[in-house]
């Protein structure tokens, strides 16, 4: 405890864990809108958002590290290439699974998940690769400490990305159609929504974001390797304190996740970060079993 | 008259469940018809078909056709038929409760290519619900029994459809409520709009339409103008609640049916 | 619908009436257990090979002895109630019994079958599946009979191991008395643990559960580094006790009897995961089993049919997380080392993997599954480096454990997409196809 002592109280170290924990809660954001949309419109748990996002990691080694491809290109390409991933997903598995259980599709994703975490091995060697440094690797001095430019950048971009994502969702025709099969698919179907289309696209979408933050998770950790893939794990919390239901509120989830990890990680120790956020997790299911931001049940019985 | 939909001896099972048998009825272009039956009759089932939707409930056409302008609609995608002009009040409402009553109107033109009219559209439907503007805004999943029913109706006509299917559009709703209701299926079908309503509550159906089927266990037992449905005593049995033998008028029809 | 009341009074008590005795229907099971250790103890051996095609008769045999004993008549409702009442199913116990039997007979011969087929490392996997089995077997109960999808099966198996290491190895009492008390700690804290379950459902539950994983590693890391610094627990090897010492084949040395190799570890393992297995066989058939069945399908209309919803719950989180902790203690005794990450949320994973790709509901799911999950590793690695063309391969060796994933992985995949219901509905179609086409309808075959 005499490390606590130390620093608990100090600001500068309370900062740098703050704009970290803001980073890597974006990060969890990500992962958590990953779970929140599949789940909301095809109740589908997709287990296997982590291993997506080590997944873009390390294409963003293949093209940052290996080739030195435009950081704006690569990015671009990744999302698209992942995006198709999820197509892939949804015509190849998803959609002949329909009317199984719960549980059975959860572990089809697993399946998913292991099969790309082999397949990475396989092409990349299992060493670890160093952390992505096409962004910039700075830092800047604020109130006497100094904060990574990466992490603000992480930030920013995933704000930004994901902002443009809910807007997309919110105010176009497209975005309303998901979000109507996602509230009745059999109603959505009758007014002549394709259900299957609406499907196709939230997969894409998922996974694409999901390509978009292991570009970011490959610059925010100290090293590229199969262990990323432990992010989607951790994520939970995040979507759950969201509100599994709440694009909006995973993302409040994932934030506030992720400063509550790091700093827990930070004072006492990184092996308190999951019980920390999964303890927080429990509290919130039992009082609040909807998540902070959960919709209600609106259907009328 | 040319019609505007007709069904000819169609079968539907659900696996090896046969819900519909060998069912025939025409809509005539303009016309409003409205088909009986009690629970369990198959008219769910019915407008399932007619609006493609049956493959989610892993229902299969056997038998039999759904023809519009000549053309058969068992092959076709709800998208397809919506298009085609086909609308349907699917029963218990089936709204987006997540969603905001102008979002699920919105929903209702799904289907249509010509984005500058929706707009058109959406004025016209307020106008004929002068209810619903100032519930713009509010979730769908909050409004009231027959407030959900006005967006329900409402929604289906965002499609500018030349044909309405209403599945029990008097489903837990106050009397004056459905009057209201279908008062208004009335000045639709003057606009040139067909109906096709499916009720359980015969008695407003048959003051409504001018044509009528009763369908029960799968199969068409009656058919005939609504005036003289309304006169039938067998009708009167089993729809109306009018006299205590309603019970072996039923099981009269149950025989015919399984023989 | 008035069928069955009617035409199972006269007719299927007289069949009832009329059935073998017990001691013949028992008799192919007892030949099953017998004919294996015989035939071992049997020394004479003038050409190689006559014991396996002995041992091939017997069970031919045993499984027509059973196949004719059993009592055949469809349609009476009481026969329906027992278990293995039909031809098929009472010939297959007695095949299966005498398979059970002979395996690790078989497996400790010197016998090198061709192609330097790993023999002796079989025997560790039919342990690993045999513990796995009890293992999965439980969680099914938790999570495939009640419907309660539970991520804390590792957390059990943590609780398992750290009683094994308290009483074993700290107080140093015997292992078999490890595993009641395993038993009890689990029971106390799956009901414990299962509170949560009362007010959550589906996905929710599932992440509380996996929170409760995370508490408990922390207890578990906190628990291992204290009482056995970084190098982790070593287990002992267990003792067979003296009051059991009686029974043929136990030649006590010192009159100790260590439970030291594969051989003796499997009649330990196969023992208690039977006894396990048949408890969770039992707990289905019964009352409390069909609430369980009423709790998973809904849970509101059950609160309607008079079922105690929350008692039905908590009953199943105690009745499986004893099971799961007494199969986490055997296994870390058979294992013998334990470390701070032994018990990875991924072991949860690969049970749910067993469950699933076994087939989700039945005893028999668990089995397919876990033999699945082992043996088809096993069998790659031989392929891989044993057959002719797919050894050359440098590819196949370099990538050997990424591949094993790759494949598990898309096997998955297939199996849940081609055939929802797993292995166990596989084989069962199988079974019903072979029976139809034997054409023995009067042998009371499915419908
Ligand atoms: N999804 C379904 N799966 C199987 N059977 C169904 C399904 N929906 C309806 N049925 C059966 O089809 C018959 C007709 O049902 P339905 O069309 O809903 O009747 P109605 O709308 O007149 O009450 C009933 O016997 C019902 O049990
Ligand atoms: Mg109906």
């Amino acid at each position: 405890m005499d490390i606590l002592a130390s620093t608990f109280f100090d600001w500068g170290v309370n900062l740098q864990l703050l704009v970290s924990g803001l980073a890597l809660g974006a990060i969890y954001a990500v992962v958590a809108l990953g779970f929140v949309l599949v789940e909301k419109s095809t109740a589908v748990l997709n287990l296997a958002v982590g291993e997506f996002l080590m997944l873009g990691s390390y294409f963003g080694v293949a093209f940052f590290m290996e080739r030195k491809t435009n950081i704006f290109i690569g990015t671009l390409v990744i999302t698209l290439v992942m995006a198709l991933f999820g197509l892939a997903i949804h015509y190849g598995i998803m959609r002949p699974m329909v009317g199984q259980g719960f549980f059975a599709i959860v572990l089809a994703t697993i399946g998913i998940a292991t099969v790309i975490r082999a397949v990475v091995q396989m092409w990349f060697g299992p060493l670890e690769k160093g952390n992505l440094t096409a962004l910039p690797t700075g830092t800047i001095e604020v109130a006497g400490t100094s904060i990574r430019w990466v992490d603000i950048i992480i930030l920013l971009v995933v704000l930004g990305s994901v902002g443009a994502f809910l807007v997309f969702y919110a105010r176009t025709r497209t975005g309303l159609h998901m979000r109507a099969v996602a509230s009745n698919i059999e109603a959505a179907a009758g007014v002549g929504i394709d259900p299957d289309r609406a499907y196709a696209i939230t997969w894409a979408m998922a996974i694409g974001i999901a390509g978009l933050g292991g570009v970011m998770l490959g610059h925010f950790t100290p090293s590229v390797n199969p262990a990323l893939a432990a992010i989607g794990l951790r994520a939970f919390p995040a979507a759950a304190i969201g509100g599994f239901t709440s694009v909006g509120g995973s993302i409040i989830g994932g934030l506030i996740v992720g400063v509550i990890e790091q700093l827990a990680g930070g004072h006492f120790g990184t092996k308190w970060r999951e019980p920390v956020a999964f303890g927080i997790l429990i509290l919130v299911l039992i009082f609040k079993p909807t998540g902070l931001f959960g919709q209600k049940d609106l259907e009328r019985v | 008259m040319s019609s505007s939909l007709k069904i000819d001896g169609l079968s539907v099972s659900y696996g090896p469940i046969p819900a519909l048998r060998n069912v025939s009825i025409e809509v005539p272009e303009g016309g409003f018809v409205s088909v009986l039956g009690s629970n369990g009759a198959g008219k769910t089932t019915l407008v399932r078909t007619i609006t493609g939707v049956l493959y989610l409930q892993k229902g299969k056409v056997t038998s039999g056709s759904i023809t519009r302008d000549g053309q058969d609609m068992t092959k076709l995608k709800t998208r397809k038929i919506v298009t085609g002009g086909v609308a349907q009040v699917p029963e218990g409402r089936m709204l987006f409760p997540q969603l905001t009553v102008e979002e699920n109107l919105r929903c209702g033109a799904a289907s249509r290519r010509d984005l500058a009219g929706i707009n058109d559209t959406l004025s016209e439907v307020f106008d004929l619900f002068p209810q619903l503007p100032p519930l713009q805004n509010q979730l769908a999943g909050l409004l009231s029994g027959g407030e959900q029913q006005m967006v329900a109706v409402g929604r289906a006509l965002m499609a500018k459809p030349s044909l309405l299917v209403c599945d029990e559009l008097s489903l837990g709703l106050a009397p004056l409520i459905v009057r209201d209701l279908f008062l208004l299926l009335d000045r639709i079908n003057k606009e040139g709009v067909a109906v096709l309503a499916i009720e359980q509550n015969a008695r407003i159906a048959l003051q409504h339409s001018t044509y009528a089927y009763a369908l029960e266990v799968g199969e068409i037992v009656l058919e005939g103008p609504s005036d003289e449905l309304r006169e039938n005593q067998e009708v009167q049995d089993l729809y109306m609640g009018g006299g205590g033998d309603s019970r072996e008028a039923y099981a009269a029809i149950r025989r015919e049916v399984n023989r | 619908m008035t069928s069955v009341t009617e035409t199972a009074t006269p007719a299927s008590r007289q069949i009832l009436a009329k059935r073998t005795p017990t001691w013949m229907r028992a008799l192919p099971f007892l030949v099953a257990i017998a004919s294996p250790v015989i035939l071992d103890k049997i020394s004479w051996n003038p050409f190689g090979g006559w014991k396996l095609l002995v041992g091939f008769l017997v069970l031919v045999g045993i499984g027509w002895f059973a196949w004719s004993n059993a009592e055949h008549d469809p349609d009476d409702p009481r026969l329906s109630l027992k278990l293995w009442h039909r031809a098929d199913q009472r010939a297959l116990a007695a095949v299966t019994c005498f398979v059970l039997m002979a395996i690790p007979f078989i497996l400790s011969t010197d016998w090198e079958p061709p192609m330097d087929f790993p023999w002796n490392s079989w025997f560790r996997i039919v342990n690993y599946i045999i513990l796995f089995a009890l293992g999965a077997g439980a969680f099914n109960l938790l999570v495939g009979y009640t419907g309660q999808l539970s991520m804390a099966h590792a957390a059990f198996l943590m609780i398992g191991t750290m009683v094994g290491a308290q009483v074993g190895l700290i107080w140093e009492q015997s292992f078999w008395l490890c595993l009641p008390v395993a038993a009890l700690a689990g029971a106390v804290l799956g009901v414990f643990f299962g509170i949560p379950a009362l007010r959550l459902r589906g996905l929710y539950l599932m992440l509380a559960t996996i929170g409760v994983h995370f508490i408990i590693l922390l207890v578990w890391k906190e628990y291992i580094v204290h009482q056995f610094g970084f190098s982790g627990m070593r287990f002992t090897t267990p003792n067979l006790p003296s009051w059991l010492h009686w029974i043929p084949g136990i030649n006590p040395e010192d009159g100790e009897f260590l439970i030291n190799s594969q051989f003796r570890w499997f009649w330990v393992n196969l023992g208690i995961t039977t006894v396990g297995l048949l408890f969770i066989v039992n707990v289905v058939r019964s009352r409390e089993g069909r609430a369980f069945a009423a709790v998973r399908d809904r849970d509101i209309s059950a609160t309607l049919l008079g079922i105690n919803v929350p008692r039905s719950k908590l009953v199943s989180f105690a009745l499986s997380s004893a099971l799961v902790s007494v199969s986490g203690c055997m296994l870390s005794y058979y294992n013998r080392a334990r470390s701070e990450d032994s018990f990875h949320l991924e072991l949860v994973l690969d049970y749910g993997i067993i469950i699933v790709v076994g087939g989700f509901m039945g005893i028999q799911g668990a089995i397919f599954g876990s033999i699945f999950f082992f043996a088809l590793p096993m069998y790659f690695e031989w392929m891989r480096e044993e057959l002719p063309i797919i050894s050359d391969i440098d590819f196949f060796s370099r990538y050997a454990g990424e591949i094993d994933l790759a494949i598990r992985g898309i096997l998955v995949v297939v199996v849940l997409v081609w055939r929802p219901d797993g292995l166990a509905g596989l084989w069962q179609a199988m079974k019903k196809r072979a029976l139809l086409r034997m054409q023995a309808p009067r042998r009371g075959v499915v419908q």
